[in-house]
């Protein structure tokens, strides 16, 4: 009887080792900080960090859009949380905004995090009114718009338009 | 119990490896070592999985050169086959008695443990290729042929199980010093300066670096890749020819 207990353990032990091995190979995290994340996604109790998606929300609003990226990193580690990632890529378009040229590697980033707003929820709409686009693919086809060159950046009358 | 019964059990006893000891009323038939017997099969299912999991979960961990950072190697495809040629070398030299894992005889669970058992030794073999097989560029196509140029040697030879355990501990050292010691100490030291900065404080480093394409770790990855071999090394001296009998 204490060998069938002894042969049931070791397969649970077994089957729990492999199945830890191919998490840690297939995940691959990079300090015992993202295994700890990276193990909450497998198991699904993945969620952001509210102070530090607040802390990056305010950040933000005031215009320091570095120092509301890196909360929002730290909020969303993972980069799973559409919220967090839109505000991203609205960080992105606000700080490469320009009256006269915009920078094109942070509109880069930023569409880049468009498509992980799209990939996480295809039907996002934020509701924030300080924004003047409101889903992923309104603003992706402004920071597409902004990489273009055309004609159009010619014209004087572009001098007049607003950051949204 | 009546005496008949007594002696329909003693007459159901095909084989015992003991003393037989006559008694007032009855045959008494004296157990084997049941400590010993229960140490074996904790050892068997619980102790040499572990270890040989500890192996497949260390043998592709590094150390990254400039943050230490964690990085988790897979195992190229041609370990799966050198760690397939050693399983049958340890069958063909009887280090494993494959009958006296599995059998038809056994019961299921005990089957299926043996078997999960032998799979953890695999998975082993193939991580320890991985941590002293160099990762890529001349030195892994070296290795890699030297390494299959001895396995093939040995399937052809003929092997007890003690010299097969000598063989192998003295292939993976030699393919660990060769890693650690000698081409980790080739490369040049990961450092923050520009690339040409490098190469006119350590030339010949920068150049065997280059030309060699020596992935470069952190220390800490030849002391624990030291202790996966041990590791690996000591669970095949405690693996038995036969698992324990129920």
């Amino acid at each position: 009887m204490r060998e069938r207990y002894i042969h049931i353990l070791s397969i649970a032990i077994v089957l729990t080792g492999f199945a830890a091995v191919t998490f840690l190979y297939w995940s691959e995290p990079r300090s015992l900080a993202e295994v700890a994340t990276k193990g909450s996604v497998a198991i699904g109790t993945y969620a952001v960090d509210r102070a530090e998606f607040e802390r990056g929300l305010a950040a933000f609003r005031a215009e320091s859009f570095a120092e509301a990226r890196s909360a929002f990193d730290r909020a969303d580690p993972e980069k799973r949380d559409a919220l967090a990632q839109f505000y991203v890529a609205y960080s992105f378009y606000r700080q490469g905004w320009g009256t006269f040229t915009n920078d094109d590697a942070l509109f880069r980033s930023g569409i880049e995090a468009a498509n992980r707003v799209t990939a996480i929820d295809p039907n996002f709409r934020v509701n924030d009114p300080t924004l003047g686009m409101k889903t992923p693919a309104e603003l992706r086809a402004e920071l597409e718009e902004g990489l273009k060159i055309t004609i159009d950046d010619l014209n004087p009358l572009k001098l007049t338009r607003e950051r949204k | 119990m009546s005496r008949t019964t007594e002696e329909k059990r003693v007459s159901e006893v095909d084989f015992v490896d003991a003393e037989i000891m006559p008694s007032e009323r009855a045959v008494v038939v004296p157990k084997p070592d049941e400590g010993l017997h229960g140490s074996r099969a904790v050892i068997s299912y619980l102790v040499l999985p572990l270890i040989f999991l500890a192996v497949t979960l260390l043998g592709g961990f590094r150390f990254g050169a400039v943050d230490n950072a964690f990085l988790f190697l897979k195992p190229p495809l041609v370990c799966l086959v050198y760690a397939a040629i050693i399983l049958v070398l340890f069958v063909r030299s009887g280090l494993i008695q494959i009958d006296g894992w599995l059998s038809e005889g056994f019961p299921m669970l005990r089957n299926l443990a043996s078997c999960l058992c032998l799979l953890t030794l695999f998975a082993a073999t193939v991580q320890v290729f991985n941590s002293v097989m160099p990762e890529q560029g001349l030195p892994f196509w070296v290795v890699a042929f030297f390494f299959f140029w001895t396995l093939w040697n040995n399937l052809f030879a003929d092997f007890d199980a003690r010299r097969l355990l000598r063989s192998v501990g003295a292939m993976f050292a030699l393919a660990f010093v060769a890693k650690y010691l000698v081409l980790a100490n080739l490369a040049a030291a990961p450092t923050e300066s520009s690339w040409l900065q490098r190469i006119f404080e350590n030339p010949g480093k920068e150049a065997l670096t280059w030309v060699l394409d020596l992935p470069r770790y952190s220390s800490g990855t030849g002391y624990v890749q030291f202790f996966t071999v041990a590791l690996f090394l000591l669970g095949l001296y405690l693996t038995p020819r036969r698992l324990p009998n129920d």
